[in-house]
């Protein structure tokens, strides 16, 4: 259990932060998601060790929250959301002077660093003045520092935000392997649904300070009933009748974009058997599911 | 025969807790200073008065074996106290000491600032004051070296010159005097320096503020005291202040009719309000907006 | 429909540095979609468009009248920038009400749109506050309705979404749309590609100073021959299936996987494909669970035409 949360509150004077959040999280990627004002960015305060809570008790890969927070932070990368660095350096001695902060000896900091840079994409580019960089590197350079250390739990504060999308792509990318490996936990904080989609198996919504909603994505956007959306070529009229006749519900959101709701008792094969009957090609079938903005306008109790 | 992995690798070290969680600000700060253009310069020209007045030293001694071509049998350059104290309050020393602040040091804190490294920081396992202890040894590492240094060289060359223990011997509080002076003026302008330093986000302007205000002080005083040649004046100037403070650690005769203790309450009060801000602008700062 | 911009040969250099390198197009109305890498030419494109700057070569016509020195043309667009920068002591009213002023509305008119504008995004609770305190959501609200406050027939929108709220953003996707409806032209211009599919199939893609592409993006990946179309199935006995269709020539690939119920083909005639597979499925009686066509999406467009 790489994070355990118990009850958890935490007030700014009078303003109730978090009232009450109990989380337990273990290996994987977890996307954290939020309105703006739910309380995310204070979890995220308190998980690194930064803020302890009035009420409540925690650990944090086996560290206490309140007792132990230097451990805690030692452990854990960061990479924040606003550009950061230090002028008038390249990006080696940025990452290893970060490295060392964190407990690396100097010179395996250096080892570290150049490793780390290559992997964000950065080799060519790494002995360089940190102010010639483009947004790009600049968001590159954040991920390096944060995972140098080779931390336990890494937090992603928007990852992606002023990437084009190349860019983007490629963040993606290296998110996703390094959150494939087995012993690293990654907490990802955005607002860009398909990116947490495509990169975290489980997702945690906070609402007003409270939990919202928690668990595998997959899970909770499971469908428990049968519903395809299809997208077809040819005249869909026909169709569309003759499996209303056999008792399917079929709803045409788009040109060619069919939602349709195949009863418990029939077959798929019935489905396609009426399509080339009907000469219409079938060139996408798949089952439909709630997406992750549906889910995430449900828990947070909006229309 | 093995292929490296290809993606993310682990690293297989330790991460060890150290006994000096700041020390690696200290030595990226200084070696960032060498970096800078005119650094290398001022920090060497202000070693030139140490230069002189170690040579003076060496003559002084020596003047014996001019002394057949000397008429009268005054000594021209006596090295005690008022020899120390002239290196150590010289206006020069000084000038030169606010201009190693200004391009080493105006950056320290305003560059994190603006540059939203402070977030980096303090996602480490570093508390705030070890933050401000490593800025702080940076300039406390070069001021020192420009006074407690050449202090202890004055006294070890007197000492060898003269063949003798006797200038310890007359003047024992003299190493101690070397020692609080000096880590009087550093600490006083380590935190005068880091205190304008966290006020502004732009480098440029910090480093002019420490220039400005410490020339601005001292006009102010000069005009002041000029017209109205009231000695209550001096505690206006920084320089001064540290001047009438000097003269008192080493046992000299102060510029000005104004008691030492008011220059150190001045000075105490600086270093104090420093102190207040420097801690309220670090802990304004969050980790996560 | 009639376009209503158009450029012609239209080429923008900042001294020797590349900004926009012959372009000519047609804006219809309608929702467009505008991406490209960074320092692809983008924000150049719509300075030129919205008149901040002047073109180097060629010309723009709006509602068929050139842009240049237009003045009566600018009370007819609305501009939302990407930067941030606002009077942060004013107030959102403040903020709203004086720029209303500037587009010479009098005073009995200025009133009303703003308050309309602020009750569209939502920002009326909060007009009296100063724009120091309003959030990133905010603002960017704010944004937005200083773009359409004044009613313009074109409203050109520079990462409209960025650090919005999903909640925000789906309002906000919901408002543009609804402009849509109203006839006007919209030019959306975004990195997060996703966020661009869930407005509009129409886009321009611009890379290097040039027009990669313009249209419907499902017409534009037809049209991008070096990469066949891939088609990805999910069904209990894929070698079985592919068996079946190996002896096709457009079948050009197959890769199995992931997983052992996956496959994946590549085909250069999709038409004649899909009626194969489906005149086999029914056939063979084979059960399928999934068709989709994974590369039919803006991502993969992108790549295709930018990527390296």
């Amino acid at each position: 259990m790489i994070i355990e949360l118990k009850d958890i509150h935490f007030n700014y004077g009078r303003i109730k932060a978090l009232q009450g959040i109990t989380l337990r999280l273990s290996e994987g990627a977890v996307g954290l998601l939020g309105p703006n004002g739910a309380g995310k960015s204070t979890l995220l305060r308190i998980l690194l060790g930064f803020l302890a809570p009035q009420k409540g008790e925690g650990r944090v890969l086996g560290y206490d929250i309140r007792l132990e927070q230097s451990h805690i932070r030692r452990y854990v990368g960061y990479m924040p959301e606003d550009d950061c660095l230090i002028p008038g350096m390249d990006a080696v001695t940025f990452t290893a002077h970060f490295g060392e902060l964190s407990g690396m000896p100097r010179q395996e900091a250096i080892k570290r660093a150049h490793d780390v840079l290559f992997y964000a994409g950065l080799g060519e580019s790494r002995y360089r003045l940190l102010e010639t960089y483009s947004a790009g590197m600049k968001q590159r350079l954040k991920l390096a520092q944060a995972i140098v250390h080779d931390p336990k739990l890494l937090f992603l504060d928007e990852p992606t935000s002023n990437l084009d999308p190349q860019g983007r792509k490629e963040i993606l990318e290296l998110i996703k392997d390094i959150s494939s490996k087995k012993d690293i936990q990654v907490l990802i904080s955005s607002h860009i649904l398909t990116d947490i989609e495509s990169v975290c198996s489980d997702v945690v919504i906070l609402n007003k300070g409270q939990l919202a909603a928690q668990g595998k994505i997959s899970e909770l956007k499971q469908l428990h009933f049968r519903l395809y959306e299809v997208k077809i070529k040819g005249d869909g009229e026909g169709l569309v009748k003759k499996l209303k006749a056999m008792g399917y519900k079929v709803d045409e959101t788009e040109d060619k974009l069919l939602k349709v709701y195949m009863p418990a008792e029939r077959e798929i094969l019935e489905f396609f058997r009426a399509a080339e009957e009907e000469q219409v090609q079938i060139r996408r079938f798949v089952r439909s599911q709630t997406s992750l903005e549906d889910l995430f306008a449900k828990a947070v109790g909006v229309d | 025969m093995t292929i490296r992995e290809k993606g993310y690798t682990h690293w297989d070290g330790e991460l060890k807790e150290r006994r000096l969680p700041w020390w690696p600000i200290t030595w990226l700060g200084i070696r960032l200073a060498f970096k800078k253009k005119y650094f290398k310069f001022i920090y060497f020209g202000s070693f030139i008065p140490a230069f002189v007045f170690l040579a003076g030293i060496y003559i002084s001694e020596r003047i014996e074996d001019f002394r057949y071509m000397i008429k009268g049998s005054t000594r021209i350059l006596e090295v005690n106290p008022a020899y120390f104290k002239t290196y150590f309050t010289s206006d020069f020393l000084l000038f030169m000491m606010v201009m190693i602040l200004v391009v080493s040091a105006a950056g320290l804190i305003s560059d994190d600032l603006k540059y939203n490294s402070l977030q980096l920081y303090f996602s480490r396992p570093l508390e705030k004051r070890d933050y401000l202890i490593g800025k702080a040894a940076i300039i406390f590492f070069f001021l020192l070296l420009l006074t407690v240094v050449p202090g202890f060289l004055f006294i070890i060359f007197k000492l060898l010159f003269s063949g003798g223990f006797h200038f310890i011997a007359s003047y024992p509080w003299l190493p101690f005097s070397v020692i609080v002076y000096s880590l009087l003026l550093t600490s006083f302008f380590c935190l005068y320096a880091l205190f304008l330093s966290s006020l502004s986000k732009n480098r440029r302007y910090v480093s002019i503020l420490i220039f400005a205000a410490y020339l601005f002080l001292d006009i102010l005083f000069g005009f002041f005291y000029e017209n109205f040649r009231k000695p209550a004046f001096a505690l206006l100037s920084l320089k001064v202040n540290l001047q009438q403070l000097g003269a008192y650690i080493f046992k000299q005769k102060p510029a000005y009719p104004v008691p030492w203790y008011w220059s150190f309450l001045i000075l105490l009060a600086i270093c104090s309000l420093a102190y207040f801000v420097l801690r309220s602008k670090i802990k304004g700062v969050e980790v996560v907006k | 429909m009639t376009a209503v911009i158009e450029t012609s040969k239209l080429s923008k250099w900042y001294g020797n540095v590349l900004g926009l390198s012959d372009v000519t197009l047609q804006i219809e109305p309608g929702i467009t979609g505008l991406l490209g890498p960074n320092a692809a030419g983008k924000s150049t494109f719509l300075k030129l468009l919205t008149g901040q700057i002047k073109p180097s070569i060629g010309q723009v016509s709006i509602f068929g009248r050139s842009v240049k020195n237009n003045y009566a043309l600018f009370s007819r667009i609305g501009f939302c920038p990407e930067q941030d920068s606002f009077y942060e002591e004013m107030t959102g009213w403040e903020f709203l009400t004086s720029l209303l002023k500037l587009q010479h509305f009098s005073a009995t008119e200025v009133k009303p749109r703003a308050e309309r504008a602020l009750e569209i995004v939502e920002l009326i609770g909060d007009k009296d506050r100063l724009i120091r305190a309003y959030s990133r959501g905010m603002r960017q609200r704010l944004k937005f309705a200083q773009a359409i406050a004044h009613d313009p027939e074109i409203i050109i929108l520079d990462e409209p979404l960025s650090g919005m709220d999903p909640l925000g953003k789906r309002k906000l996707i919901r408002l543009i749309k609804d402009y849509k409806g109203q006839g006007k032209t919209v030019i959306v211009s975004s990195h997060v590609l996703p966020e661009i599919e869930a407005l509009t199939k129409n886009i321009i893609l611009i890379h290097q100073g040039k027009i990669f592409a313009k249209g419907d993006i499902h017409y534009i990946r037809d049209l991008i021959e070096s990469h066949p179309h891939m088609v990805f199935i999910k069904c209990a006995d894929p070698r079985r299936l592919s068996s079946l269709f190996l002896g096709e020539d457009y079948v050009l690939k197959l890769y199995f996987g992931p997983g052992p119920q996956a496959l994946l083909v590549e085909t250069n005639n999709r038409d004649k494909f899909f009626s194969l597979l489906l005149s086999l499925l029914v056939k063979n009686r084979i059960e399928v669970e999934e068709i989709t066509s994974p590369d039919d999406n803006l991502q993969a467009v992108f790549d295709y035409l930018v990527g390296k």
